[in-house]
């Protein structure tokens, strides 16, 4: 599908991300790895490495299967498949927030099987208390050290700068899910895709220069428009495009998500503190609430902000495969945003990522129903 | 071979085992009727030695559901859990115990009286997602429970630094402070210290156990690894030591006289990951060929040495190592144990049980399994299963799989091959 003009620097950064920053490691680069975004990229930032998002894409997995098991998502099991099939050959290695037990068990692995100079998981902690900041403090500066004999220099002021770089970001792409004047929002949740992925491939400096071109050019002439049931979409990556589509051609609209590679990452934009270090343990002590790190009760207050705040009509939740912290929160969140007269719809990927005929038919259902229930005509709500 | 078939007991401890089953869900059903509070945890933390130093009475929703699969409770606790909206992809000890909690644990008729509702809830931050996941369901269903949130950090063991064992110290003393608070009941240090050596005496013991099985012919094998009950619940008491010094003696004596599991043994295999609760029968499948399962994994959780003198310590550094040590928190270390228990038992060839029910210790294996080949020219064979749940279990592909591969290690030690 061709993009409007002003979303083509995002997609070309997303297909040709790999061949630049292959360029950019051999110019002498050094490139991070990461999974979740639980990581703190200021940090890694700071030590002079680039923090880049590991991706999967979709894809047929092979080569994987001698590694790990099938039964683990299709994101892990397709960034394996492209790492093991030479596609991660610009990083340097891969330091990760202990979030998930894949994401834990596959930095392992990845460190046993994929050559590099800096593996790191942050165990990180559940709580927070003044103790809890104080660990957090000393397991960073040991993250430090680390970086620093792989080759990383550590500067203070530069984490300062590092901070205000991804706060400007993560502000710029919030800017993004905001409603305009004429009620749409700025860009369509397929457009706003494009924008946020390209985030987590481009160098940040890059990526902050591109959003800047991005809202002098506005407003947008996004092909949003009011038509279609309004849906907050719930997950943790969605990597293909084509499920925002199949939804749209179902009848949705998604006004909002609750995506790791969407809004859940954006908040909150920055922390406080008397000094920089500070400042980032607050932000990752707050962050926006996943499912591998607190209760569903903790989630269900500000998914019905999120509805309340875009007039979403229900909540889809689309889950990849075999993904336990999502899978073992839908019965509550379920049962809690049904007696709050919210329809839900679970939908699971695999790796692939194609939405077949049997779930657009049950997409193009649950428009239907909340069409029905809300006594409207054609989506137009 | 049935999908569900108990072990082949030759100890006289493992068939004492069931006493001790026995009195330790009476002792939990009998602590509530007397007014003691009782709190539910994770198996594998420090929490348990406080629980008995401050006469708590700790049960472990996790254990239960062994107990369960053994008595066939597991599907119909599936039934309720999955008609709740939790999937067949989520770890079975989940569905299981919220499977039970929200459906036949009303039941009078429940084997061992069930277990008793919660005054307290040790709710993890960090083990498993599962676990984590567990307790959240949990607090739900017991509202009335008194929580107290748990954090610790996850760190591979050759990762362990001063600040983790601070922050885990600094976790068991907020953790002492919620008890005496929620009880009212005061941590006296003696005890504690009396707890920890106690506990000490058990891991011991254990090892001393498990160094038995090192002799050849092995004097038990994996089918009895149940008597490893006392290492998960009652740590750091009396009746953990008095029972494990009958087994002991007993499995010394088999040692020293050469009396093995079978006959006529030949092959020695290492287990890796959970066994299937359900079949644990699957541990004397081997031995037809004459091959015995003398050593695996999960035993080795449990055996952590406490400093008695520094309880605290001792405590927040059993909680910072157990799950690292048979998990992919710590494949490096994992890969150590597995090699050098290889190298100990004079193992012949591994089993990997690749387990759906859980993805921490199914990931790596394949690290293990390579390292095994080209460190040791140990092989091994790949099975899927899974440890709670019998239907992602297929007995004929166990069975062709096995074959195979004792007919192959058979080969290689220039032994005959009869099934």
């Amino acid at each position: 599908m061709s993009q409007p003009d002003y979303l083509q620097p995002f997609a070309d950064c997303l297909t040709q991300s790999s061949q630049w920053l292959s360029a950019q490691a051999e110019a002498g680069e050094k490139h991070i790895g990461y999974f979740c975004t639980y990581t703190p990229v200021e940090l890694i930032h700071a030590c002079g490495f680039v923090p880049i998002r590991v991706m999967g894409e979709p894809g047929v997995v092979e080569q994987a299967y001698s590694l790990v098991p099938d039964f683990i998502c299709p994101f892990m099991k397709c960034a394996l498949e492209k790492a093991l099939n030479g596609g991660f050959k610009y990083l340097k290695g891969v330091v990760q927030g202990y979030t998930c037990d894949v994401s834990c068990g596959m930095a392992n692995i990845w460190k046993e099987n994929i050559p590099g100079e800096l593996y790191h998981t942050f165990p990180l902690p559940y709580t927070d208390a003044p103790a809890t900041r104080d660990y957090l403090h000393k397991e960073f500066q040991a993250f430090i050290h680390k970086a620093e004999q792989a080759g990383g220099e550590f500067r203070l002021e530069r984490l300062q700068s590092s901070l205000d770089m991804y706060a400007a970001i993560r502000r710029s792409l919030l800017s993004l899910y905001q409603f305009g004047e004429d009620g749409a929002p700025a860009l369509n949740a397929r457009e706003r895709h494009i924008v946020v992925q390209a985030g987590y491939v481009a160098p940040p400096d890059l990526f902050l220069g591109m959003l800047e071109a991005l809202a002098s050019q506005k407003p947008f002439n996004s092909r949003e428009s009011q038509a279609g049931i309004p849906v907050l979409i719930s997950g943790s990556l969605v990597e293909s495009v084509g499920v925002f589509d199949a939804m749209e051609k179902a009848g949705a609209r998604i006004v909002a998500d609750d995506l790791c590679s969407g809004y859940r990452n954006l908040l909150p934009v920055d922390g406080s503190g008397s000094g920089p270090m500070e400042r980032l343990i607050d932000r990752y002590v707050n962050r926006f609430p996943c499912p591998s790190r607190c209760r569903a009760e903790n989630r269900f207050p500000l998914l019905m902000d999120r509805i309340e705040q875009t007039g979403a009509r229900g909540v889809i939740f689309l889950i990849q495969k075999f993904c336990t912290p999502h899978l073992a929160d839908i019965p509550e969140l379920t049962r809690l945003l049904k007696a709050a007269g919210i329809p839900v719809l679970v939908v699971e990927m695999d790796e692939s990522w194609r939405m077949g005929g049997q779930l657009q038919t049950r997409l193009e259902g649950f428009v239907e129903m909340i069409d029905g229930m809300y006594g409207t005509n054609h989506g137009k709500i | 071979m049935e999908k569900s078939k108990k072990s082949t007991k030759r100890l006289a401890a493992a068939k004492e085992l069931n006493k001790v089953v026995g009195e330790y869900y009476l002792e939990c059903a009998a602590a509530k009727e007397q007014g003691k509070p009782v709190g539910w945890m994770p198996p594998m933390n420090g929490a348990i030695e406080l629980f008995y130093a401050m006469d708590l009475q700790p049960v472990f929703p996790e254990n239960w559901s062994p107990v369960c699969a053994a008595f066939g409770l597991t599907p119909k606790n599936f039934e309720v859990s999955e008609g709740m909206g939790y999937s067949r992809d989520l770890c079975g000890y989940l569905r299981n115990i919220v499977g039970y909690v929200n459906g036949p644990m009303t039941d009078p008729a429940i084997p061992l009286g069930g277990l008793p509702a919660p005054d307290l809830l040790i709710s993890p931050g960090g083990g498993c997602v599962p676990v984590m996941k567990i307790f959240h369901a949990l607090e739900r269903r017991f509202p009335e429970a008194k929580v107290f949130k748990a954090d610790l950090p996850q760190v591979a063991l050759e990762e362990i630094a001063p600040h983790h064992i601070d922050y885990a110290i600094q976790e068991m003393q907020r953790l002492i402070t919620f008890l005496e608070e929620a009880t009212g009941r005061k941590l006296d240090q003696d005890r504690l210290q009396e707890v920890a050596a106690l506990s000490d005496q058990a891991c011991a013991l254990w090892d001393e156990i498990m160094s038995y099985r090192r002799s050849i012919p092995a004097p038990f094998s994996a089918a009895e690894i149940g008597i490893m009950f006392v290492m998960v619940t009652r740590q750091g008491t009396r009746q953990a030591i008095d029972f494990l010094i009958k087994a002991r003696d007993e499995i010394k004596e088999r040692a020293e006289s050469g009396t093995g599991v079978i006959e006529n043994e030949k092959l020695r295999l290492f287990w890796d990951n959970i066994p299937l609760w359900y079949n644990m029968g699957l541990f004397n499948y081997f031995e037809k060929a004459n091959a015995v399962v003398v050593a695996e994994t999960y035993s080795a959780a449990w055996s952590i040495r406490l400093d008695p003198a520094d309880p605290l310590k001792a405590l927040a550094l059993k909680s910072l190592m157990s799950y690292p040590l048979v998990s992919c928190v710590s494949i490096e270390k994992r890969k150590e144990m597995v090699l050098k228990a290889c190298r100990d038992y004079a193992i012949d060839g591994v089993v990997f049980h690749r387990n759906k029910s859980c993805v921490p210790i199914s990931l790596g294996q394949m690290d293990i399994r390579k390292a095994l080949e080209d460190e040791l020219g140990i092989p091994s064979v790949i099975f899927d299963a899974d440890h709670m749940d019998a239907r992602n279990f297929s007995t004929a592909q166990f069975q062709v799989r096995i074959d195979a591969f004792l007919e192959m290690l058979a080969e290689r030690k220039g032994q005959t091959f009869k099934t």
